[in-house]
């Protein structure tokens, strides 16, 4: 063999190795009339990710508009529209916006984990910890142990905490199966893409871009993709995440946006908005993950 | 609240729109900013700023458009005036005062103080209220600290001292805040407690991150989506009965299409009805008499624990 076909060979089975993680679902489908399913997800870091990055005060006071005002006004779209939703909510998070979260899971709405403090450590044992306190706070907030992450966290941890899903990548359009590095941990996951984020399109100096790279577009042109994209996967009875920030999105004019295009959504028949925690549910309960622990 | 310092700088949660009431049962507040500065980046205004076409074109012509514009619509506005503007132009800035408009604060030269020690951004206050006052003469009771093109984020930029300098130095009001679209405390001893009144600012309403954005000649054009995201959001907050903040930079929107576009804009919102339209200062003065912090601003004991391994 030579050496350019040793290197075609790792690299096929590079390839191969990750797509063995994966379980997908050819065969998914709704319970009877429904044809998409729309996760509405909330990602509630507030200013807990600018301060994790060091970010100067107003950067941080721009986060705290997502505690006071965001999210409540997200909460009343959603409870008008009997939406229900799911917040990915860092553990520290309980200990700044109490009421909030507390009138969140009054509503119904799922509480799930985005983390202690916006970040997976790299040492196993505070990973371990972190994700251990993240899910006291939650169940303590909320009444409820989470089942949900959107995060990096490892699986076989995520397992032993009972959790069921997580939602990010998007290898697949639909819901699908996670296994970890050695096939193990099975995890539903609900796909996230990143043109279904409203940070994408909003937020300024996001995660460190440059002033050439910023996101200044306005609610009606995100309003078009976001209808476009909903309606190809309505069309393939398929499924859309919608990731939003209560900090971006809660602001009036997203909002007022947002109110449009659930209002758009719902003039169809068959869209169910449940939160993620259902849909993870109805996959593992119809299309268990054959041959995965 | 649970108040936590370093993270926080309000109480936990807004009032609502129902509890949000202007002079005159007017339905809606709408204040311009109008800043002045010319700073490219965090260096503030330098000698190589002053001497550009811009900088003439936003004293002169482009200046003289927008004032002509607010006069049409009957609508004043609060000037965020660098010290150093108001050493040139002593003469426009007193017309502009004149025409009724605020002249507020915005630096010594709308430059960045972040790590500036106390003593020399408690002078450089001091100075640069000298400076207005002398010009206007009028002290002036807010202070602006916008961001400039050049900067990394789009907040503006504070030291960690400013707002309880402010304060010490007598400033009824600092104009620009991001954690609320209405005026609300930023508490700078939670203790005492001791806050100064902000007022809403964001950037998607203001026009230089739209319009040959990040700086002219390399930036991009995107008026459109400026006049969606002003509509928008005026539309909005109408509704909600809350408030309505822009801001405008001379040389940026008083060029061509940009001017009709401000005029577009403004014809649509004098349809509405029922508008409050005060300069800064008169809507802090309302904004600290109606909702006073000794019975609006609740602050809760921390209930944050530190941990090992975790941030504090």
């Amino acid at each position: 063999m030579t050496s350019l076909d040793r290197e075609l060979e790792e690299l096929r089975e590079a390839a191969g190795a990750y797509g063995a993680r994966h379980r997908f679902i050819p065969e998914f489908r709704y319970p009877p009339g429904v044809r998409i399913a729309v996760n509405f997800t909330l990602d509630f870091d507030s200013m807990l990710l600018r301060r994790l990055l060091n970010e100067p005060p107003m950067q941080l006071a721009k986060g705290e508009f997502g505690g006071r005002v965001g999210i409540w006004r997200l909460i009343e779209l959603f409870d008008a529209h009997r939406v229900t939703a799911t917040i990915f909510t860092p553990g520290r998070a309980c200990e700044l916006y109490p009421q909030a979260l507390r009138a969140a899971a009054r509503s119904g709405h799922e509480i799930a984990d985005h983390m202690w403090e916006h970040r997976v450590p790299n040492e196993a044992e505070l990973e371990e910890d972190h994700l251990s306190k993240t899910v006291a706070a939650l169940e303590k907030i909320s009444g409820r142990r989470p089942v949900g992450t959107r995060s990096s966290h490892s699986a076989a941890l995520l397992r032993k905490d009972g959790y069921i899903y997580r939602s990010e990548g998007s290898a697949d359009q639909r819901p699908h199966y996670e296994l970890d590095e050695n096939g193990e941990n099975c995890l539903v996951n609900l796909p996230f893409h990143y043109v279904i984020d409203d940070a994408m399109f909003f937020s300024f100096a996001w995660l460190g871009s440059e002033n050439q790279a910023q996101r200044v577009t306005d609610p009606e042109r995100v309003f078009d993709i976001w209808w476009a994209a909903f309606r190809q996967q309505y069309g393939e009875g398929g499924y859309l995440n919608i990731c939003m920030h209560p900090f971006v999105s809660g602001r009036a004019l997203r909002v007022a946006m947002l109110d449009r295009l659930i209002t758009r959504m719902k003039s169809l028949p068959g869209v169910w908005f449940p939160n993620c925690e259902q849909i993870a549910r109805w996959c593992l309960e119809q299309f268990p993950p054959a041959g995965a622990s | 609240m649970p108040w936590k310092e370093r993270y926080t700088i309000s109480d936990e949660k807004s009032l609502t729109d129902d509890e949000v009431r202007w002079p005159g049962g007017a339905r809606c507040c709408v204040s311009i900013t109008i800043d002045l500065s010319i700073a490219a980046g965090p260096s503030g205004i330098r000698a190589t700023d002053l001497g550009t076409p811009p900088a003439l074109f936003g004293m002169g012509q482009g200046l003289d458009a927008v004032l002509g514009i607010l006069k049409r619509y009957d609508l004043k506005a609060t000037f965020a005036v660098p010290a150093v503007i108001a050493h040139i132009y002593p003469d426009k800035i007193r017309a502009i005062a004149g025409a009724g408009n605020e002249i507020a604060a915005h630096g010594f030269k709308h430059e960045d103080v972040s790590s500036l020690e106390g003593a020399d951004e408690r002078e450089r206050i001091a100075h640069t209220t000298a400076i207005l006052a002398d010009v206007t003469g009028r002290r002036p009771a807010g202070w602006f600290s916008l961001p400039r093109q050049g900067d990394p984020f789009a907040g503006g930029t504070i030291s960690p001292n400013t707002m309880q300098l402010l304060i010490e130095s007598g400033y009824t009001y600092m104009g620009n805040s991001l954690a609320d679209d209405i005026p609300h405390y930023w508490v700078t001893d939670f203790a005492s407690p001791q806050a100064i009144l902000t007022l809403p600012y964001y950037y998607h309403f203001d026009d230089q991150f739209f319009l040959m954005f990040p700086r002219r000649g390399t930036g991009l054009e995107h008026p459109d989506a400026l006049f969606r995201n002003w509509k928008a959001e005026f539309d909005a907050q109408y509704r909600r009965g809350r408030h309505f903040h822009m801001t405008l930079h001379p040389q940026h929107i008083g060029w061509c299409n940009r001017l009709q576009l401000l005029d577009d804009f403004l014809a649509h919102v004098r349809r509405f009805p029922d508008l409050w339209n005060p300069t800064g200062e008169e809507c802090a003065r309302y904004w600290l008499e109606t909702y006073p912090a000794s019975s609006y601003l609740k602050l809760e004991p921390s209930i944050w624990q530190d941990y090992p391994g975790s941030l504090s």
